[in-house]
């Protein structure tokens, strides 16, 4: 990747410079501007709205009549001042941690053995996971819910039958932290596709004399990956756990219909179900807004190295 | 510069598909056509009611269409609020009658007291339903239809035990219950009566049953009720009895998985539930599967089952109120509710009521708070919640029950 | 050795897929059955048929297919044009935009749900499908706009140079040489694109009233909605079914994926 500027004369650059002077400023806003006249039309009002219904006493009643109050910062501080607004942001990062290391972790490793594989069992096993990242998040929670329900699900099943324990009528739904569990299971195996077929394209980078000189010299194997093969994968591997940051931490389909409406109470709310449930389900729109741009803010401060690299990339041409 | 037309091409055919079909979404609206928001129990349970009332409708009104739309109770409310905000609402719509109160307060509906005397049986309506479309004593809500809750049993199983009639005390039932164990044990998991632990329509009869109630009203506050000396008796009764007949989850709820599943499964000796149960109990158990009221912890007396139903109710933004009255109307006259009636639903009006058994229980009924935040209470399974912590011993029946009393104050209390 | 490991990660990868169209073809009472069965002892297409006479089957299939369809094509002709604009040029406010289309992504869907719909309604576009399109370009077009631009980054400067010798504008010179090279790029996103709108509910639900106009994913949510005697075998034949266009798409076009991804997001 060394930048081909590096190796163009420099009489092509003054022309492209020229180029430039003469007239042609105004094509790129003009390429640009679809995708912001789409973009603005259509979040414009909604994010304003949302800014100026943060600042608003809003519920049922003001949404009827179209007009709500004015309140200042009053939601916000009603909002930073709740406990469950804590707890639920320290449960959420913790979730998030969980799920984001073990998705990168697995995902990494599937990609490592894809590559030692034969050619064969390489296409089963992407087969097996394009078939997996296809399938719609409802329907993998539908199939979830059957596979781990207390009455009869395969799982209790299988693990009495391989003798781990007594698990007949073992309910995975019981407390918090085995409701949040099953979730893991299904967002990792959900998201370990993308990371595991990328990561794999990444690592074919990664040029093999080097692997080979490295073993030949009697590394073990985590400090050839470590050395070697981590450096080359590092910009891929950092923009993948960056984007898994960003949605995991907003999970909420899975959740909300894995552990199901009638069990969500303040002990397993992730941020996106206490958003949904403080803004939408009780009808406190102004404090749904509050909580948006609250959470806004915090998914903003965990991406600040992915926002960082967009923006420094291609700065060197 | 090409690429500038390009771009203007792009741009001009997107806002013309954005205009083209905006234009044609517009004059939807001016066409002549009554939208309805009905739950999807018409469209599994009684196509055939709402096709009637549509064929009378349009036959008085020519020129009209209705537009039936079917909605889950998980997500209508959601939707409703997105068209309030939006100013399209339906013309008429579902509502549960624990949904009322919220959104009566709130002004989301119009006010029919002035077309009531045209519904039929609107002098006999069911107390307990038309009191849910009530609010400032004006009407907001027709009764739609009723339901209570029975005992679904097999009739096989009771035999095996040697059972020879259904229980008429909450005692006899429990010590039934031993037998009906025995005789079900070659299913593993066998519940000689399936409960599912958090079903608190069902729990809450106890409490009621018990002289008890969920909350009342001091000095124009609410007050939770459930720590009352009462309504503890009526929670540790249900404590009692569902470890004594119940193999479920105690986190489970009454929808997930349905009661009747695991009765056509064999894994059942008895369900609770809206009468309805029957319908679906399974090829394998149809013929031996019948329903009793269930029993009071007073022997000869039934126990107040929780009088669910729907109302329907016209949204105040709706631009077609007396012809949206005149559906409703169609829809809940005589020939209708007696429809509904034989789908095994209880019909809106005590002048039509019969003697099925679901019907019969309706006779002792409990009803919820009439409060306008009552909706947040379900909504934030703070009954559910007290359930679970009882049944699976987290907190004593008296812990759990001050924990909830105090929630339900608060949520109550809200301004 | 390795390929055991490879074959028994695939079985436990794809169980919970095996499990749901097994169980679609399972007579009614193995469906249900306490003690699992593995495979279905008489398979029946009892459930697919259920499935698909189930009301407005293949309408909601069409609707879904021309949402999709349209958002995935539009979405790819404007965002690679704006990658364009952000990959190669130098001008005031570049910096700004990169950030405003990564901030986009940020913001939480839940969030949005009624203002977006208030904002719809006025545009009278609630309960059209050109609403839901142009919804949906909120969400496909950001990061697409962002995977492009990393794709567009990769074509080496020295072929677009060469191809500005011939004396063809820069803009000539992209369309010449830019399209074959972005087209690996192209795939990957549209895929993601493809997928993401596919699958996606929450708007659609909300938007989409009445029910002549709604998606494939709506209609399978009925299933669930249904209080009355939930239907497990048809369930699991309508969600095979829903998967099916997905996976074919997928399938189609995986090979070209994993070249295209890593070049795009190695340079980003």
């Amino acid at each position: 990747m060394a930048s081909a500027a590096e190796t163009t004369p420099r009489w092509s650059r003054r022309r492209g410079a020229v180029w430039r002077r003469a007239g042609r400023g105004a094509v790129p806003y003009g390429l640009l501007l679809p995708v912001v006249a789409i973009l603005g039309a259509i979040l414009g009002y909604p994010i304003y709205s949302l800014v100026r219904l943060s600042l608003q006493h809003y519920t049922l009643f003001e949404l009827i009549r179209h007009k709500g109050q004015y309140i200042g910062l009053h939601n916000f501080g009603l909002v930073l001042h709740d406990p469950i607004f804590w707890h639920t942001v320290l449960r959420t990062v913790i979730f998030t941690i969980t799920n984001v290391g073990l998705t990168i972790g697995i995902g990494t490793l599937i990609a490592l053995l894809l590559v030692r594989v034969s050619g064969w069992v390489r296409i089963l096993i992407t087969s097996g996971l394009v078939l997996v990242w296809a399938m719609p998040p409802v329907v993998a929670v539908q199939v979830w819910n059957w596979m781990t329900n207390y009455q009869n699900g395969v799982l209790n099943y299988i693990l009495t039958e391989l003798h781990v324990g007594n698990f007949f009528h073992h309910d995975w739904y019981a407390t918090p932290f085995s409701q949040l569990s099953m979730v893991t299971t299904l967002i990792v195996w959900e998201g370990l596709p993308f990371i595991a077929i990328t990561v794999y394209a990444a690592l074919s980078q990664v040029p093999g004399e080097l692997v080979e000189a490295a073993e030949i010299d009697g590394a073990p194997a985590w400090r050839v990956f470590f050395d070697v093969t981590m450096p080359i994968i590092r910009p891929v591997l950092l923009i993948l756990t960056s984007l898994s940051i960003l949605w995991d931490f907003g999970v909420f389909t899975q959740a909300y219909l894995l552990i199901g409406q009638p069990a969500i109470q303040p002990g397993n709310y992730l941020m996106a179900i206490y958003l949904f449930e403080e803004g939408y389900f009780k009808n406190d729109y102004g404090r749904g807004a509050a909580i948006s741009i609250l959470m806004l803010a915090m998914v903003a401060t965990l991406s600040v190295v992915l926002v960082r690299k967009m923006v420094q990339a291609g700065d060197v041409d | 510069m090409r690429l500038r037309v390009v771009v203007a091409a792009v741009l001009a055919v997107a806002l013309g598909v954005v205009a083209a079909t905006a234009s044609a979404s517009g004059n939807r609206q001016s066409a002549n056509k009554l939208t309805v928001w009905l739950q999807v129990d018409a469209q599994s349970g009684w196509p055939d009611v709402v096709a009637a009332a549509n064929q009378q409708f349009q036959a008085d009104h020519p020129g009209w269409t209705v537009d039936v739309q079917y909605q889950n109770w998980g997500d209508h409310l959601q939707k409703f609020d997105a068209t309030l905000a939006g100013g399209n609402t339906p013309d008429v719509i579902e509502m549960g009658n624990t949904e009322m109160v919220k959104y009566m307060a709130a002004g989301a509906f119009a006010d029919i007291s002035s077309f009531k005397s045209t519904f039929a049986n609107s002098d006999n309506w069911l107390a307990g339903l038309a009191k849910s479309g009530m609010y400032g004593g004006k009407v907001y809500g027709v009764p739609y239809y009723a339901g209570s809750r029975v005992v679904t049993y097999r009739t096989d199983v009771w035999k095996k035990a040697g059972i020879s009639k259904p229980p008429t005390s909450l005692a006899q039932f429990t010590s039934d219950a031993t037998k009906l164990a025995v005789a079900g044990k070659s299913v593993k998991g066998f519940s000689p009566v399936y409960l599912p632990g958090t079903d608190w329509y069902f729990a809450m009869s106890f409490v009621y049953d018990f002289g008890g109630s969920i909350a009342t009203t001091h000095a124009h506050k609410w007050v939770g009720n459930l720590n009352s000396p009462k309504s503890i008796a009526g929670l540790t009764a249900f404590k009692n009895f569902w470890l004594a007949v119940s193999k479920a989850s105690k986190t489970s709820n009454e929808a997930n998985p349905a009661p009747y599943d695991i009765f056509s499964q064999g894994g059942a000796g008895a369900i609770v539930g809206p009468g309805w149960f029957s319908c679906c109990t399974g090829a394998k158990y149809k013929a031996v599967t019948a329903q009793f009221v269930m029993p009071s912890h007073t022997a000869g007396k039934a126990m107040p089952g929780f009088l669910g139903g729907s109302d329907l109710a016209v949204p105040a933004p709706s631009g077609n109120k007396a012809l949206a009255a005149d559906w409703i109307k169609d829809f809940t006259s005589t020939s209708a509710e007696k429809s509904l009636q034989a789908k095994g639903n209880i019909p809106n009006a005590t002048s039509l009521l019969g003697t099925s058994v679901n019907e019969r229980a309706a006779a002792r009924s409990w009803f919820v708070p009439a409060a306008k935040h009552w909706v947040d209470v379900e909504n934030g399974n703070i009954l559910r919640t007290m359930l679970s912590t009882i049944l699976g011993g987290k907190f004593t029946v008296a812990q759990a029950a001050t924990i909830a009393s105090n929630n339900i104050t608060t949520t109550l209390n809200q301004p | 050795m390795w390929n055991t490991v490879g074959i028994g990660l695939f079985a436990v990868m794809v169980f919970p897929i095996f499990w749901m169209v097994s169980t679609a073809f399972k007579p009614e009472d193995q469906v249900n059955s306490v003690t699992p069965t593995w495979f279905p002892g008489r398979p029946t297409l009892s459930h697919f048929g259920a499935a698909l006479h189930k009301p407005f089957f293949w309408t909601d299939v069409k609707n879904s297919l021309i949402i999709v369809s349209v958002t995935v094509a539009v979405a790819m002709v404007l965002a690679l044009l704006a990658a364009v604009a952000l990959a190669k040029y130098r001008f005031s406010g570049r910096k700004f935009f990169i950030v405003l289309v990564i901030g986009i992504q940020m913001l939480p869907g839940v969030g949005l749900i009624i203002p977006l719909y208030v904002a719809l309604a006025r545009l009278h576009l609630t309960d059209s499908l050109t609403g839901v399109i142009v919804t949906y370009m909120t969400f496909v077009l950001p990061f697409s706009v962002w995977t492009l631009r990393g794709f567009v980054m990769g074509i080496p400067k020295d072929l677009e140079e060469a191809a500005m010798v011939d004396g063809s504008s820069r803009l000539g010179a992209f369309v010449r040489i830019l399209l074959p090279l972005v087209a690996p790029g192209l795939v990957a996103t549209s895929v993601f694109a493809f997928i993401t709108s596919w699958n996606e509910y929450i708007l659609a639900r909300i938007l989409l009233n009445a029910q002549g106009k709604q998606t494939i994913t709506i209609w399978l949510s009925y299933f669930l909605g249904t209080s009355r005697n939930t239907d497990w075998g048809a369930l699991m034949a309508a969600s095979s079914l829903t998967a099916i266009p997905v996976v074919v798409f997928f399938l189609l076009v995986q090979r070209r994926i994993a070249f295209g991804l890593t070049a795009g997001a190695v340079k980003a």
